[in-house]
């Protein structure tokens, strides 16, 4: 819809709308709105929208809170049954001190490098299976650091060292060896203080160059992909792109 | 109990009623919530206290909720959107309204605006704490409110012909 010569906005209507605007804003609106009977009349769509939204949903909020969702109880049934958010909140100390590994790579492979959109298809997937699991994310959790770097490196053929992504919000879940189209593959997985959740997927390649990274998106999800020297990278996850990005190349420096 | 139990504790009856009207599915609902409950207490360690308990838990819950999505496009055979919510008794100032064409009008509307209006509307946050919970710039944002009202607008206008189009 055009405002045209006026000076309200489309934002000023809907701030208006919902309650947003107080004194002389909340009057030129008003002002508006008796000038102009198609803004007014949309406004009033919109107020009657909000009013059949909250007819239509708030009840919900005079229910009774049923007992399975009792913080308190949550909290007792984890405090029971799981140790791993202080074990992890242990490990991240750890990781502070550790640097990182030094590069080895090279040994002939058998395998055939996947293409590029098998790495992304492949990593994508995975990240699909396993970032959605509450309780079984990964199979090696971030307190065994380092024998999921050990294990990992082994059964990839590469010297892997887990990339520390805390400056950018994100703590180590863990990690998992997952089956790929052309051999092992490594998935390790990270999370921010909502949960949200970015996984790393590594296959060993034939190939020796470097590429840039590159980026695609499937399925909702972004991901930005290379080759390093022996192993081919994608970052998965659902966040913004230049946030991904960055993690991205905070996790290159690391790796290898 | 320690006071951000308390403060997630809180927020809920608002969790319960933000995904019941995501999903139109009370016992999908609050699975969720029970999820994002779950992982809030967990992570309560990690968290820094730069914004509200309540943004948080809505932001989780979002995560959770995204998530569950993404599993049942997979396996699509799981049902979603079943109608279970029950209908409101009218009052007489809103009678006018046909409710269930909203009710019907928001399952059709794409998730990216479902989650900005109900946030705004029905949890009546402000436009920053929404954009915040969502972590969108306030522009995308209020593009996404404009056009979830003009969606909904379309989809319940169908046999109001009273309404006058605007362009």
């Amino acid at each position: 819809m055009s405002r045209g010569k006026r000076k309200i906005t489309e934002h000023d209507l809907h701030a208006y709308t919902d309650g947003a605007l107080t004194g002389a804003a909340r009057e030129a609106v008003e002002a508006e709105l008796a000038i102009d009977p198609t803004a007014a009349d949309e406004v009033e769509i919109w107020r009657r929208q909000n009013e059949a939204l909250r007819a239509l949903y708030g009840h919900v909020t005079d229910e009774p809170v049923p007992p399975r969702l009792s913080v308190q109880r949550a909290d007792r049934e984890l405090r029971a049954s799981s140790w791993h958010w202080s074990r992890m909140a242990a490990a991240a100390v750890i990781l502070l001190a550790l640097g990182v590994a030094g590069g080895w790579f090279g040994r002939d492979l058998a395998s055939t490098a996947p293409t590029e959109a098998t790495l992304v298809a492949e990593a994508v997937e995975a990240h699909r299976v396993y970032a959605v699991e509450v309780r079984h994310p990964v199979e090696v959790w971030a307190d065994e650091r380092d024998h999921l770097q050990t294990w990992l490196s082994k059964r990839l053929d590469r010297t892997i060292s887990v990339p520390d992504l805390r400056d950018y919000g994100l703590t180590l879940v863990g990690g998992r060896l997952l089956p790929a189209s052309n051999g092992p593959a490594a998935q390790f997985m990270y999370e921010d203080e909502t949960g949200r959740r970015v996984t790393l997927y590594i296959t060993p390649s034939r190939s020796e160059g470097e590429t840039a990274f590159r980026y695609a998106r499937l399925e909702r999800l972004d991901a930005f992909f290379w080759s390093d020297e022996g192993i081919s990278c994608a970052m998965v996850g659902d966040l913004p792109r230049d946030r991904l990005r960055e993690i991205t190349a905070r996790a290159y420096e690391q790796l290898v | 109990m320690p006071q951000i139990l308390d403060e997630i504790e809180e927020c809920v009856p608002a969790l319960r009623r933000y995904a019941r009207a995501l999903t139109h599915n009370p016992d999908l609902a609050d699975d969720l919530v029970q999820d994002c409950l779950e992982r809030a207490i967990r992570k309560r360690a990690l968290w820094r206290p730069s914004g509200s308990v309540r943004s948080w838990m809505f932001r989780i819950l979002l995560n959770v909720y995204r998530n569950d999505l993404r599993r049942r496009r997979r396996a699509p055979d799981l049902p979603l959107d079943t109608l279970q919510t029950d209908p409101p008794s009218l009052d007489t100032q809103s009678g006018r309204l046909a409710l269930a064409e909203t009710a019907q009008a928001m399952q059709a509307l794409p998730v990216e605006q479902r989650e900005v209006l109900l946030l705004v509307a029905v949890e009546e946050m402000s436009y920053a704490e929404a954009a915040e919970v969502l972590a969108i710039p306030l522009g995308t944002l209020m593009s996404r409110l404009g056009r979830a009202r003009a969606t909904l607008r379309r989809m319940t206008e169908t046999g109001a012909p009273r309404l006058r189009s605007v362009k």
